[in-house]
């Protein structure tokens, strides 16, 4: 199979508003929730934070390809999804309780993508997966199996965030979003990378700073930290173990 | 869009079924062909009448190896998958694991076990011993039930587009297929009835009190119903039904209320046609969406006259299982299947009297015919469209 290009990359995360802010490492507290430009006032004030984070990294990794948003097919990939699928529990304790209607329909998995298309009025294809540790690698596969199938471009973009009480992880990890535009040919002269398809491996745990090692998506900062640094070869996307994934980095337009 | 000249269609190879009609693929297709309806009152401790469509039997336990994955989901998905699970420990063998894939769809994968979970923390201040959130809670549990149930080892994912999840597996399977990333692809979705769905299409005022009604004039709402159903797609092979098209759009206009012109049903319906490169003329059957709510259903209709026509027999049977949300599309697609194999259209239970703005063919009663292509439908909340093309060998 054909090398996949790497056109742009977004990011969120508290603290760091973009890739471009991430890059500086320098944090700003002030960064504490995201406020997608995409989203008209109706659909920002109804977003959770999770579909914020989505649609600011998908815009920002867009943007840095020159690709227009509203017509790349959107593969979303999230180990646990929606954080209000779980504050609607304690809705159900009461004889008469009921979540919110639009607590309830921003429950479902593929909710930050259905933000992102009905932002953007795209009609294309869209998915959501969900793999545990193993989302980054396998979500990589399905954009690259798509691009097989119908060519042209898709936006890839992994996000999580911690499950809420009771239900926190033992080693919790911050909220996280990469984006990867990703196409068949390259959409400007100077990719930023280019990828082979990912494969199993008896992986290792992704390189990235501590508060995201146990990150269900912490592949893709993996991923994205070695475009950024022009590095070649493989890039661990996890999980450690037999399981893992991992996949092969080209800098800049291959041969 | 697919492009053309590229391979799309598949062997299914093996599939089976069980939801609110009964506990395997033999029982639902008895009660589909005798057009007897598995909703019922609903148990469930809610605030509010409603019926849907729950499993009739108990589920027993899973193996030792599986203990600390107990959940209803985990019991519903080993007992649906164990009918095929020979022909698919058998793809292993033939293929390999590592090339194997697993793409199964759910909405709510194990929160039923999270609500009790849940109730239990706030009376007592801890979580249930046998309660572990990664094993019971979470999508990718599922997944490992499955490959341990089947020694599958290649790709794995939960596809979760609300209730398109099991049908845009299919759409996964064929990418796998047609890239060569795998050779054989164990497709499904499995959902149990819980408070989440139930109370939350109940805070929509979605739910009918009675049985749901699709396509009558006198429809009221949904009825919700649990269940799983799995298929597996082979790259080569005979099957008596293939995967001839899948097309896959989204409406981009709502999270919850569909595209009032279904624009994202057509482009989806559309696309499903042109990956098997036949006309909308050329399809015998549709498995409607077919929710039983106001808003639904004329839309639909209107997107699949537009598409197909108005003389092709419609049917929507979640007058029979309820809607099994992340299980709708896999458990529809073999019900498309047993149309196929056995030559019939299930009545539309509940649609007499049909509503007048819905002016294409829909089944009121069973018809026996030569059935060699069904399109099913699926939509979900976000605008997810999926739309199956099955046709026979």
């Amino acid at each position: 199979m054909k090398p996949l290009h790497v056109g742009g990359i977004g990011l969120w995360t508290p603290g760091f508003a973009s890739a471009a802010a991430w890059r500086t490492g320098a944090p700003d507290p002030a960064v504490v929730a995201a406020r997608p430009d995409i989203f008209p006032p109706a659909l920002r004030r109804r977003a959770t934070p999770l579909a914020a984070m989505v649609a600011s990294a998908a815009a920002e990794a867009a943007a840095q390809a020159g690709a227009d948003l509203g017509r790349l097919s959107l593969v979303f990939g999230s180990a646990l999804g929606e954080q209000s699928a779980l504050s609607m529990l304690e809705e159900y304790r009461h004889d008469e309780g009921m979540p919110s209607p639009t607590r309830f329909h921003n429950s479902v998995h593929n909710g930050p993508a259905a933000y992102v298309s009905i932002a953007t009025g795209n009609r294309r294809f869209s998915t959501t997966i969900a793999a545990g540790w193993e989302t980054p690698g396998v979500a990589l596969l399905e954009a690259a199996a798509l691009l097989v199938q119908r060519g042209g471009e898709v936006l890839l973009v992994l996000a999580d965030q911690p499950p809420l009480p009771p239900f926190q992880f033992q080693d919790p990890f911050p909220p996280l979003a990469v984006a990867f535009h990703l196409s068949e040919a390259p959409r400007t002269a100077t990719p930023l990378a280019a990828l082979r398809i990912p494969r199993r491996t008896e992986g290792h745990r992704p390189r990235v700073p501590a508060p995201f090692a146990n990150h269900t998506v912490a592949g893709a900062l993996a991923l994205a930290t070695a475009v950024w640094n022009g590095s070649e070869g493989e890039v661990a996307l996890g999980p450690a173990g037999a399981r893992g994934w991992a996949v092969d980095v080209l800098p800049g337009a291959p041969p | 869009m697919h492009r053309a000249g590229e391979r799309a269609d598949y062997p299914i190879t093996a599939f089976s079924a069980a939801n609110g009609l009964g506990m395997s693929t033999a029982a639902v297709l008895e009660a589909l062909r005798s057009g007897r309806s598995g909703l019922t009152r609903c148990r469930l401790d809610i605030p509010f009448e409603t019926a849907c469509g729950a499993l009739p039997d108990d589920l027993p336990p899973p193996p030792a190896s599986l203990r600390a994955y107990d959940t209803r989901l985990c019991r519903m998905a080993l007992h649906t998958l164990d009918e095929i699970l020979g022909a698919v420990q058998d793809a292993v063998r033939r293929r390999g694991a590592a090339r194997v894939a697993i793409a199964v769809g759910t909405s709510t994968g194990g929160i039923r076990e999270s609500e009790f979970a849940y109730d239990e923390w706030a009376r007592l201040g801890r979580l249930p011993a046998s309660f572990d959130f990664d094993h019971q809670h979470t999508f990718h549990a599922l997944l490992e039930v499955l490959r341990a149930a089947t020694g599958a080892d290649g790709p794995a994912c939960v596809i979760s587009t609300a209730c398109s999840s099991s049908g845009k597996v299919f759409g996964t399977a064929q990418r796998l297929l047609g890239a060569g990333l795998a050779d054989a692809v164990l497709v499904g979705g499995v959902d149990t009835l819980c408070q989440t769905t139930l109370r939350g299409f109940g805070s929509l005022q979605a739910l009918s009190r009675a049985p749901c009604r699709p396509f009558s004039a006198t429809r009221d709402g949904i009825s919700i119903g649990e269940g799983a159903a799995f298929a597996l797609l082979e790259r080569e092979g005979d099957g008596p039904v293939r995967l001839l098209g899948v097309g896959e759009s989204d409406d981009a206009y709502h999270m919850s209320a569909p595209h009032p012109e279904g624009l994202g049903a057509r482009l989806a319906m559309e696309e499903a046609l042109a990956q098997a490169g036949l006309p909308g003329s050329a399809v015998d059957h549709v498995n409607a969406h077919g929710t039983g709510t106001p808003a639904n259903d004329v839309v639909e209709a209107r997107a699949i006259g537009g598409v197909m026509g108005e003389a092709v027999p419609v049917a929507s049977t979640k007058g029979y299982t309820g809607h099994l949300l992340g299980a709708a599309g896999a458990t529809e697609a073999v019900f498309g299947v047993l149309s196929i194999l056995h030559g019939f259209v299930p009545a539309s239970l509940g649609a007499d009297p049909l509503d007048p703005l819905v002016t294409i063919s829909v089944s009121r009663t069973a018809l026996s015919r030569r059935i060699r292509t069904v399109m099913s439908n699926s939509f979900g909340f976000g605008g997810s469209n999926v739309c199956l093309l099955l046709g026979a060998a």
